[in-house]
């Protein structure tokens, strides 16, 4: 008999789990409807393609239930169950709640499934004839992501991982034998602080319908060998296949600004293998896309074209494997760890790669595979190379990334290469020369055959151009100084540049049609010229010159990272720094962040301050977190000023409050010994960083919560203090209370690290005592930041954009030509 | 010879360069004891010595950072860092260093740790609700 326990919500859970489950079984009798309607050899009969559709229909109803189910369930804080535990808490904001809903790996598949199911309602309405095995493709995908979510036991080992698991059935503890278990339970454990930004609520999803997307293609792909309706999948798919490249491309992207602008990593690529991942499949979906374009205008390329989007999606399968699997262990930071799914990922996979070889293999000697070779001067000829180099870039990357996935296979422990990032930049600056290249001289070649002559005279001309431009660029940012590699990327992104950039000058004049490609081109060759820049001449502004503890093989900064990049700077204290002038001058608080306000001034030779503003890395502090910084950015149009805090004093005991009677918080030991100054009104005392000037005496002070009577006397000594170019204000008290006891009441000034009291009053000499503590430095408030700048990484974003630009516009070409025919 | 043959052949070619060149340049998980022996930069991997003290003082030196780590056969070495030590360092189950020798001392270029995470660990927390159960 199952125990009762108190205060549970169980509903919501039951009527989710009931759509979960009803997901999976109208994905499953969509994929079986559509697979007999698209075998059925009855044309009038529509019964099975009718089934199909109220299938699919009724799975992507489940989803949305699901969702609503979670939602709820988070919204309303039952952290009975375990996702509403382990990825919210009360104290989250409601914005953050919607990405506490793909916080977790099953709500990563529940936006996956719910993308493709609305990808797969467009295609019932849009795909005509090719509904039918299109859409049994679909439904099979929808089949295993809706598995993954089932959380139910099969003979002893459990399929999938639902999100309306219960708390008490997800963790042990002898806490959940109590039946009121619930009422310990006040609050869950929050979200990772460093997932508490606006770019969660917008990168997940955005990421999810790219991967999502690129299913399409692959069902057009498999449906036209299994129809043996070899050339035509290839016209309709192409619209797709160019969505799933652009949306792909912004979700990649938007993941690299958000770690440019809230994470640590001192950049915007760091070759983590989640971040490679994501790019497998847009490697091989742009190859892909381009070789359908060859065989669609010359009707070359079919295999490649067919192998490479096939391809993209085992892709997309293999890296949600390497991301949800934990067999990337400790190589990566954010890939989650094994929540049992590790066989269940390796089945997805298998069942998809094999479903391409079989496919491929039976199908091979029936495809459309010309005999003829293509002209060496031939459009089609360097677009196929240049997808085999995509292909190839993608090749690398999967070999290096997957070492763990090696090890594990062979049983070898092979270690990844020691300047892992200098291995990739090297290896994908080749490829990424060779393809920037190809994407210029292709523009000169025509389909078919060209006029060799004159595609040597202009090409030649272009290149020169282009080296003469590479040439001024790096020479003027300094990029000689890196590998020679790296200046031929720059040549081959300017070549394109400048190639696509006069196939956009005539595009404009008359053939509009042809913009896309070239906009595109132009867009993806100011992204690698932005990123060369940023990257390969960004430039350590806090270079540590002072105070260093010389360690041997530290100076040259080969390897070294982070030797010397930090600074320590105490508050008000300012301190040069590169061209800036640094002064950490206060901290804020707007739980979970702390901001540290950092002043930056720039002076010229005079002394007079041309440029000052404040920037405010942050560092969120949490109990289970510890402490997370994160960057604040000073943006230009031609460089960027990144600032983080890489280390903080240990968090003291809370200040005692201001104001306290001498002796009673005994802090004296945070100061250096006091100094007495026996002085009159009007004259100054110096301390180590600046003076004060006794204003005034105030016969009448006072003392919060200390009434005076008339038997009192209270005297306030006005101090004016200066300080670092800053003026204070304080009034240390001197009283006899009931004309026998004698108090002081000290006064602080925090930012001039002072602590100051009237001690004494000498009425016969016309003077009083000011005692004088200072803080000695060490005692001060510090930090320790790091200030990089980032020349040009604007091109990088802007180039974004236009690739952005450059797809949409192929879309909408694309499309258009699907309906003229 | 077709032109696609010989694209075929640069493209095994490319694919072979790629995988030599990794295969060169990967390297192997060692000890300190390895690292004695080479002056190439290798992985150790180990895990911190908790009695020893860890030496980090920003006033005198933002960039210096010194710990003590055991490999995993049992050997000891002071590792110096030239950057500031990483949060929750002093929790940290196993670190793997990226580096080389320089006499005695293990010079890193890297630090990779393995904390435990409540991201990684389920663990229901009751320290609070054992204070609350005791006031009932």
């Amino acid at each position: 008999m199952d125990k009762v326990f108190q205060g549970e919500h169980l509903l919501p859970g039951h009527i989710g789990q009931m759509f979960v489950i009803l997901s999976f079984g109208g994905a499953l009798l969509s994929t079986i409807s559509y697979y007999f309607a698209t075998t059925s050899t009855d044309k009038l009969d529509t019964s099975w393609l009718r089934m199909g559709r109220w299938a699919f229909y009724i799975n992507s109803l489940s989803i949305l239930g699901l969702g609503t189910c979670l939602f709820y369930v988070i919204y309303n804080h039952y952290f009975e169950y375990h996702y509403a535990w382990a990825y919210t808490s009360r104290s989250l904001p409601v914005y953050y709640i919607v990405s506490g809903f793909w916080n977790g790996q099953e709500g990563g598949f529940m936006l996956w499934t719910f993308w493709q199911a609305v990808l797969g309602n467009i295609l019932i309405r849009k795909a005509k004839s090719w509904e039918k095995p299109v859409m049994t493709v679909i439904g099979l995908s929808q089949l295993f992501l809706a598995s993954m979510l089932l959380g139910i036991e099969f003979f002893g080992a459990r399929i999938g991982s639902s999100p309306f698991l219960l708390l008490r059935n997800a963790v042990e503890g002898p806490i959940f034998s109590r039946t009121d278990y619930l009422s310990f339970i006040k609050d869950g454990q929050g979200m990772n602080p460093l997932l508490q930004n606006y770019w969660m609520v917008i990168h997940p999803p955005t990421l999810f319908l790219g991967l999502a997307s690129v299913v399409v293609p692959f069902a057009y792909a498999i449906a036209g060998l299994w129809q043996k309706r070899f050339k035509e999948w290839i016209t309709p798919a192409i619209p797709y296949t160019l969505f799933a490249g652009m949306i792909l491309g912004i979700g990649v992207i938007m993941g690299s600004l958000w770690a440019y602008e809230s994470l640590n990593f001192g950049g915007f690529w760091a070759w983590d293998p989640v971040e490679n991942g994501s790019i497998f499949p847009w490697l091989t979906l742009i190859g892909g896309v381009h070789v359908m374009i060859v065989y669609k205008n010359t009707g070359h390329s079919y295999f490649t074209a067919t192998f490479l989007i096939l391809m993209s999606f085992v892709m997309v399968l293999y890296m949600s494997f390497l991301a949800r699997s934990g067999v990337l262990g400790e190589t990566s930071v954010h890939a989650f760890t094994d929540l049992g799914m590790f066989w269940h990922l390796v089945v997805f996979i298998l069942v998809f790669l094999g479903l391409s070889l079989f496919f491929l293999i039976t199908r091979f000697k029936e495809m459309p595979i010309t005999k003829k070779d293509e002209d060496t001067y031939s459009r089609e000829f360097w677009m196929f190379v240049g997808a085999i180099f995509l292909a190839l870039s993608c090749f690398h990357l999967v070999l290096v990334t997957s070492i763990p996935v090696w090890n594990r296979m062979f049983g070898t422990k092979v270690a990844p290469p020691v300047d892992l990032v200098g291995h990739y930049n090297v290896i994908q600056g080749s490829f990424a020369m060779v393809i920037t290249l190809l994407t210029g001289i292709t523009q000169f070649l025509k389909y078919k055959k060209t006029d060799t002559t004159r595609f040597f005279i202009t090409t030649l001309v272009y290149i020169g151009g282009a080296v003469l431009i590479t040439a001024l660029i790096v020479w003027g940012t300094g990029l000689y100084k890196l590998k020679f590699v790296f200046m031929m990327v720059m040549l081959g992104s300017i070549y394109s540049l400048l190639v696509n950039g006069k196939v956009l000058a005539d595009a404009l004049k008359g053939k509009f049609k042809l913009a896309g490609s070239a906009v595109a081109h132009i867009g993806f060759g100011l992204m690698l010229v932005g990123a060369l820049i940023a990257a390969g001449t960004r430039e350590v502004v806090s270079k540590n010159e002072t105070g260093n503890i010389n360690i041997a093989g530290f100076d040259k900064n080969t390897g070294a990272g982070d030797a010397k990049e930090n600074v320590m700077i105490y508050k008000n204290q300012p301190t040069k720094m590169g061209d800036y002038t640094v002064t950490y001058i206060g901290d804020s608080t707007a739980e979970p962040n702390h901001y540290y306000k950092v002043d930056y001034k720039r002076l010229d030779a005079a002394g007079k301050i041309t440029e000052e503003f404040v920037l405010k890395p942050n560092v969120q502090i949490s109990r289970e977190m510890g402490l997370t910084p994160s960057p604040d950015t000073k943006h230009y149009l031609t460089h960027d000023l990144y600032t983080h805090i890489t280390a903080l004093p240990q968090p003291k005991a809370a200040a005692p409050a201001d104001g306290g009677a001498h002796g009673e918080a005994d802090d004296d030991a945070d100061y250096d010994a006091p100094i007495a100054h026996e002085v009159a009104v009007g004259d100054t005392i110096r301390f180590r960083e600046g003076y004060m000037i006794l204003k005034s005496l105030n016969k009448e002070a006072h003392v919060q919560n200390i009434p005076i009577t008339a038997d009192d006397i209270a005297v306030g000594a006005k101090l004016e203090v200066f300080s670092h170019e800053k003026t204070y204000e304080a009034e240390p008290v001197y009283m006899i209370k009931d004309k026998k006891s004698v108090f002081d009441f000290d006064r602080k000034v925090e930012d001039a690290g002072l602590k100051l009291r009237l001690s004494k009053i000498l009425p016969d000499k016309g003077k009083v005592e000011i005692t004088v503590y200072q803080q000695p430095q060490n005692k001060r408030p510090w930090i320790v930041m790091r200030a990089l700048d980032f020349p040009y990484i604007n091109f990088l974003w802007a180039g974004t954009v236009i690739m952005i630009i450059g797809f949409l516009l192929s879309i909408f070409r694309r499309n258009s030509e699907l309906k003229v025919e | 010879m077709k032109k696609s043959s010989i694209l075929g052949l640069v493209t095994i070619a490319v694919a072979i360069a790629v995988i030599i060149s990794l295969y060169s340049s990967t390297s192997t998980y060692g000890t300190f004891n390895d690292a004695k022996k080479t002056e190439s930069e290798l992985h150790v991997v180990g895990h911190l010595d908790k009695d020893k003290a860890l030496y980090y003082d920003a006033a005198k030196d933002a960039n210096y950072f010194s710990f003590y780590v055991k490999d995993n056969k049992g050997e000891e070495c002071k590792v110096v860092y030239g950057g500031t030590k990483p949060q929750d360092f002093e929790k940290s189950e196993q670190i793997v260093l990226t580096g080389k020798m320089e006499g005695t001392e293990f010079h890193a270029s890297t630090i990779l740790m393995k904390c435990p995470s409540k991201y990684t660990k389920d663990q229901v927390e009751v320290t609070e609700a054992k204070a609350k159960s005791a006031n009932l």
